[in-house]
């Protein structure tokens, strides 16, 4: 079975970014990029598929400049077996990566895709969704268990009551939520070995898409600074402030 | 001639920051201040299985074979964090020297090293104690007359505590059974590299422990107010870090050039380690002196982080070489008859 997962270029996890002095967008001057934690859970998933015999071949696939390969060869050091990247200029809207993941969906017919429920740069949280709709496949998102049976997978989805399984029929399309898994880190034999494995390169022209654009972004703009707290003299005056000022009981 | 760390370089560099950061926390350490053995059986598995202990093991036996130049950028990694694992002194000074010595030594017990399956302890006389030995299955042991490859049953050991609880320091006796693999000029040799290559791996680890107490005093001060504003605002906190800054990037050029030096067995070699192991010290001792005032009173709470990092550093000063033997090594070299000095030619 083979296996397509999508990997995007974010700013790390670990980064306090900031907007631009002119609010324009988040500033990304020397920030430290990463994959998108929820396509790093994504790519673990198909590599645990891979070590169960389930998988027989992952490519990663990441939309993006040439500085995407890094997190393409990330990838491909975690256990991916080959990379393609989908050459594009500035920044690209959910609607314009699913139309360009569903090229590849068909060039490489692979029977389940895997991608992160949303990136943590836009939050979006549409383009598994939208490459479904478009693909005609099956969806399970916010997956946070995965088991492939025969032509079936079941996704256990993480709701907001609770836990839903649901039974796709493959090739489907699956989005991973926090709790999948917890992405192993990359041994350096690995990542020498993910410097040869193949890395194609697509234009969107190669795939039949044209690139428009539906959004414009107008303002990016940091959180209001908390306020510092106070101490309350009693539980009474707690209880008051909660009431009466908070208005949260 | 470009002296830039390759992309290959930069990239282990990088992946293994990840992992340290995010899995040598300073909880981690204090965690380990708590065992016994103030060891972690999982960390170092982790470690063999990310490649880290079999980094520098010839290919043939199972490694990566990589050399002291690979593997200098992850040292300073491994201060950075405090890693209270000994992987520097496995990688970077036990396994090359073991590789040197070659033999039946090398195939029997490189291949158990670098899958982490084998603990290795290494020391020389000039030190006295050696870190870890009662928790190895080996122990390498230099003399300028003699070295050891023994295993457990073959010597004993006597606790003494560091200034770092991370360090694990023990006295070792060696076992009427126990026969030196080298002497002479061979034995000289080896000496000579477990001196030179511990005293480099002490200095690449400064430098991260220095970078460390640099960025915990730049966050402190950027939060602390005093006044209305953050005390890093005021120009007598801010130059005490920027002081260190300075120290700390005169120190990197020299570290890199020991590792290159003894990477390919180049002339000078000592004095470019002694030179390396005097400067990063130096850094590592003037950012833990600043990070104390940048913190007030808070510097010398058990709870604020920083004195991990700061007896790291006071520990590994004495580490393979204290000051004075280190300055003394460097004196025999620019006081010897004809000597060439000046810029470009004291350690060349």
């Amino acid at each position: 079975m083979k296996v397509l997962v999508a990997v995007k270029r974010v700013v790390d996890h670990n980064v306090k970014v900031r907007a631009k002095a002119d609010g324009s967008d988040v500033d990304l001057n020397n920030v430290k990029m990463a994959i998108n934690p929820f396509c790093e859970i994504a790519v673990e998933e198909a590599v645990r598929l891979k070590e169960a015999g389930v998988a027989s071949e992952i490519i990663a696939v990441s939309v993006g400049d040439k500085a995407c390969q890094e997190q393409i060869r990330t990838a491909l050091a975690l256990g991916a077996d080959r990379g393609i990247q989908i050459e594009t200029e500035g920044a690209v809207e959910p609607l314009v990566v699913a139309k360009l993941l569903k090229g590849v969906v068909e060039k490489e017919q692979p029977q389940l895709v895997i991608l992160g429920k949303q990136s943590i740069d836009g939050d979006n949280n549409q383009t598994g969704q939208m490459l479904g709709a478009l693909a005609n496949m099956g969806q399970g998102t916010f997956a946070s268990e995965v088991k492939v049976d025969g032509d079936h997978v079941s996704v256990t989805r993480e709701v907001d009551g609770g836990l839903q399984t649901v039974k796709l029929k493959l090739p489907a399309i699956v989005t991973t939520d926090l709790r999948l898994n917890e992405p192993r880190y990359a041994s350096l034999p690995n990542i020498m070995k993910a410097k040869k494995k193949q890395l194609d390169v697509y234009t969107p022209a190669d795939l039949g898409v044209e690139i428009t654009s539906h959004l414009t972004q107008l303002r990016v703009e940091p959180p209001a600074e908390r306020q510092a707290g106070i101490k309350v003299e009693s539980v009474a005056q707690l209880v008051d402030k909660l009431k009466n000022e908070a208005k949260v009981i | 001639m470009d002296f830039t760390f390759s992309e290959d370089q930069l990239l282990f560099r990088d992946s293994v920051r990840d992992f340290l950061v995010n899995e040598v926390t300073p909880e981690r350490v204090r965690a380990s201040w708590e065992k016994d053995d103030g060891r972690d059986a999982e960390l170092w598995q982790q470690l063999a299985e990310l490649g880290l202990c079999g980094m520098t093991v010839p290919e043939d036996f199972g490694g990566l074979g990589m050399n002291e130049l690979d593997f200098v950028l992850l040292a300073q990694e491994c201060g950075y964090v405090a890693l209270p694992e000994p992987l520097v002194n496995t990688a970077l000074v036990a396994v090359p020297v073991l590789s040197r010595l070659g033999g039946e030594a090398a195939s029997e017990y490189l291949p158990r090293i670098a899958s982490g399956e084998l603990r290795v302890a290494v020391g020389c006389s000039e030190n006295g104690l050696v870190e870890d030995a009662a928790q190895a299955g080996l122990l390498l042991w230099a003399e300028p007359e003699a070295f050891y490859v023994l295993t457990a049953e073959q010597f004993s050991t006597r606790y003494n505590p560091s200034v770092d609880p991370s360090r694990r320091l023990y006295a070792v006796e060696l076992g009427s059974d126990a026969k030196p693999v080298a002497t002479g000029d061979q034995a000289q040799a080896l000496y000579q590299a477990v001196l030179d290559r511990g005293a480099l791996g002490a200095a690449a680890q400064a430098l991260g422990l220095a970078q460390r107490m640099i960025d915990i005093s730049v966050q402190y001060s950027s939060e602390r107010q005093q006044f209305g504003k953050p005390i890093g605002s005021f120009q007598a906190v801010k130059h005490h870090m920027a002081n260190v800054a300075v120290r700390l990037e005169y120190a990197k050029a020299p570290v890199h050039r020991a590792a290159y030096a003894l990477a390919e067995d180049a002339a000078g070699a000592s004095e470019a380690v002694s030179h390396a192991k005097l400067v990063a010290c130096e850094a590592a001792n003037l950012a833990a002196k600043n990070s104390i005032q940048v913190h007030g009173a808070m510097g010398y709470t058990w709870e604020v982080d920083l004195h991990i990092f700061m007896k790291k550093a006071w520990a590994l000063a004495g580490s393979f070489g204290d000051t004075g033997f280190h300055k003394q090594r460097i004196a025999e070299h620019i006081f010897a008859d004809g000597a060439a000095l000046g810029a470009g030619t004291t350690f060349a």
